[in-house]
């Protein structure tokens, strides 16, 4: 679809308008930290911010959501779903390392066997991707998994910030819907405009990951694992900010007679996550852990879904690791070791 | 929603059948006729048992789907949800979600010889199959089982081994870590006994279950005893809560057990990293 623009003082109207429609969602500040929330009204969302702490993940695979609850009568045992949501919904504010987690972990969810709670929210959730602010967080590395700051691919509309106007790049049906809703706050552009028009190039660090799955398959027995370890304090907020992270726990609340099943967030970091009943613990050192999850971001999830590595660039998990970890780092690592040793 | 991967089928306890002194079977049946008209499986499957309010756990299915209109699972009270299972009485019920996983090969060992080395617990899901061959006796050659256990309180299914012993198409040899005044029979560890009775390769599958140390010295006893890593099958287990290949919890290498096991042949694990450590 040809190209449109909408001035930014008119953004407001298109949302409130979309918010009458929908429920709206996007970037919030609370105390200083972004989020995506829902939101009443435009007047609730912030728009200048770079991305949110908590990956908008969390829309579609929240930190905890009931699955069903339970109820028993004398012996007789009532089991009933939970509604996934209730009204579609609309995400405004995506960034693209976002939207691309969310292909990864449609495959997850996807997969047969399908989850049907995380694709009921897939399905009926419009995303608005904001291409970023230019230049991106000295941080980002989204680039490095060739993912486009500044490409509507995977969103239903894209805005690029070009000064007192947005560009708008509507990619699908859904999208046209939803700038109908308000069609005469947008408009085409000129000529010239097209021309000028345009967000200044992205300039970001890009690794060059290319062999980076067959360098770490090398490295299992590799003893960088446990040097990698040392700091590390299992606290699990690498996992926890980690857009395409999807491990989760199943814990019944209440009581034996009164509850909920609940899934929740859960981290491979824990020392207890793959701990039986038996004393049995395939991964008891912290070494193990940290080596797993490597593994399984740049080998076992692209080996098994067929995708790219199940790594953004986001940056969310070197900001907040408290041992000051680079997943970055960690790749150049793991590259740099292979060619010590060839 | 429908295909809920999540929900649970509610069936009641029929009946419970103390095994040792922490391990019980427990037949149960699906409180719904259309699901226990419906509900397939093949050996070697899992379900996921609930306790509602404790939560649920991976359990292998022991009765074969040759045996109609229940299921019988062996749980040995271990953890939480195992002690609950193990407060169930007649009447209770649970949550079954499943059946969960792949199977035993049962196809592709038609016309072979089969070998069963089980150890302790180990030996309800070789059970599945045992009886499933039993079952469709003409199908399958010779059937030689081994099965041991710390000592004969520990032994599952004591009956049932007396039948095995009586029945002219099966051979039994079961054995004992540590015997006491009344135990008469072999006393020894599977993997050396296993190498005692020194069964021959020949147009055999081998199929183990035990605890990791006992498989791995079987694995070993095998391979000195010339069968092929793709003739040896076991049977993996993990921390799982999915069970469905989503939670992330029991993968080894790019494999999910839940999804692409829990069964694997020796030369499956071979090729991914970590599956033969510890």
């Amino acid at each position: 679809m040809e190209r449109k623009k909408i001035r930014k003082s008119d953004l407001g109207l298109w949302l409130d308008r979309i918010a009458e429609e929908y429920e709206l969602i996007g970037p919030t500040e609370e105390e200083g930290v972004i989020g995506f929330e829902p939101v009443d009204t435009s007047a609730a969302l912030k728009l200048d911010y770079t991305n949110s702490l908590i990956p908008p993940k969390s829309l579609f695979f929240p930190p905890a959501e009931s699955l069903f609850s339970f109820r028993k009568r004398g012996r007789e045992i009532e089991l009933e779903e939970t509604k996934p949501m209730e009204r579609d919904r609309v995400v405004f504010g995506i960034r693209n390392c976002d939207v691309s987690s969310l292909s990864l972990l449609d495959a997850v969810f996807g997969e047969d066997l399908e989850d049907a709670y995380y694709l009921e929210r897939r399905a009926r959730t419009a995303l608005i991707a904001l291409a970023c602010p230019t230049p991106p967080r000295s941080s980002c590395f989204c680039t490095t998994f060739d993912i486009d700051p500044l490409s509507p691919e995977g969103s239903d509309i894209l805005l690029t910030d070009v000064g007192d106007v947005y560009l708008v790049d509507v990619t699908t049906e859904r999208g046209e819907g939803l700038v109908a809703l308000s069609g005469d706050l947008f408009s085409p552009l000129s000529a010239d405009e097209a021309q000028e028009l345009q967000p200044p190039p992205v300039q970001m660090r890009k690794l060059d990951v290319s062999e980076l799955r067959e360098r770490i398959e090398a490295l299992w027995e590799d003893e960088y694992w446990e040097k990698l370890s040392l700091p590390c304090l299992g606290c699990g907020i690498c996992t926890y900010v980690c857009p395409t992270c999807h491990c989760f726990d199943m814990v019944d609340v209440g009581s034996t007679s009164d509850g909920a099943r609940y899934r929740c967030w859960d981290s491979c970091m824990y020392s207890d996550f793959a701990l039986m009943a038996s004393g049995e613990n395939p991964r008891a050192t912290k070494a193990e852990r940290v080596r797993n999850r490597y593994f399984h971001k740049f080998s076992t999830f692209p080996s098994r879904y067929g995708t790219g590595y199940a790594c953004v660039g986001c940056a969310r998990c070197l900001v907040h690791c408290p041992a000051g970890t680079e997943i970055t780092q960690v790749i150049e690592d793991i590259l740099a070791k292979e060619e010590v040793s060839e | 929603m429908s295909d809920n991967i999540y929900l649970p089928s509610i069936a009641t306890v029929t009946e419970v059948r103390p095994e040792t002194s922490d391990t019980s079977t427990f037949v149960v049946t699906f409180d719904d006729a259309k699901m226990r008209e419906s509900f397939t499986y093949l050996p070697g499957q899992f379900v996921e048992l609930s306790i509602f309010g404790v939560g649920g756990c991976p359990i292998g299915i022991a009765s074969s789907p040759t045996e109609k209109g229940f299921l019988e699972f062996c749980v040995r009270a271990v953890g939480t949800v195992t002690n609950a299972i193990h407060d169930l009485e007649v009447g209770d019920k649970l949550g079954v979600r499943g059946p969960l996983g792949n199977s035993w090969p049962t196809e592709d060992v038609e016309g072979n010889d089969l070998l069963f080395i089980g150890g302790g617990i180990g030996l309800p899901p070789l059970r599945s199959l045992i009886h499933y061959v039993l079952d469709n006796r003409d199908r399958y050659g010779a059937v030689e089982i081994v099965y041991g256990a710390r000592s004969p309180q520990d032994l599952v299914y004591k009956q049932e081994l007396k039948e095995w012993e009586e029945r002219p198409d099966v051979d039994l040899y079961v054995t004992v870590d540590a015997g006491d005044e009344s135990w008469e029979g072999p006393v020894g560890f599977v993997p050396p006994f296993l190498r005692e009775i020194d069964p021959s390769p020949e147009n055999k599958v081998a199929f183990t279950c035990g605890p990791p140390i006992m498989i791995k010295l079987v694995v070993e006893a095998l391979e000195d005893l010339d069968y092929a890593d793709a003739n040896i099958v076991t049977t993996l287990e993990m921390k799982m809560k999915c069970g469905v290949g989503k939670c992330g919890r029991c993968n080894i290498g790019d494999k999910y057990i839940c999804r692409d096991g829990p069964v694997f042949t020796f030369e499956q694990l071979r090729e991914i990293p970590g599956a033969l450590e510890g």
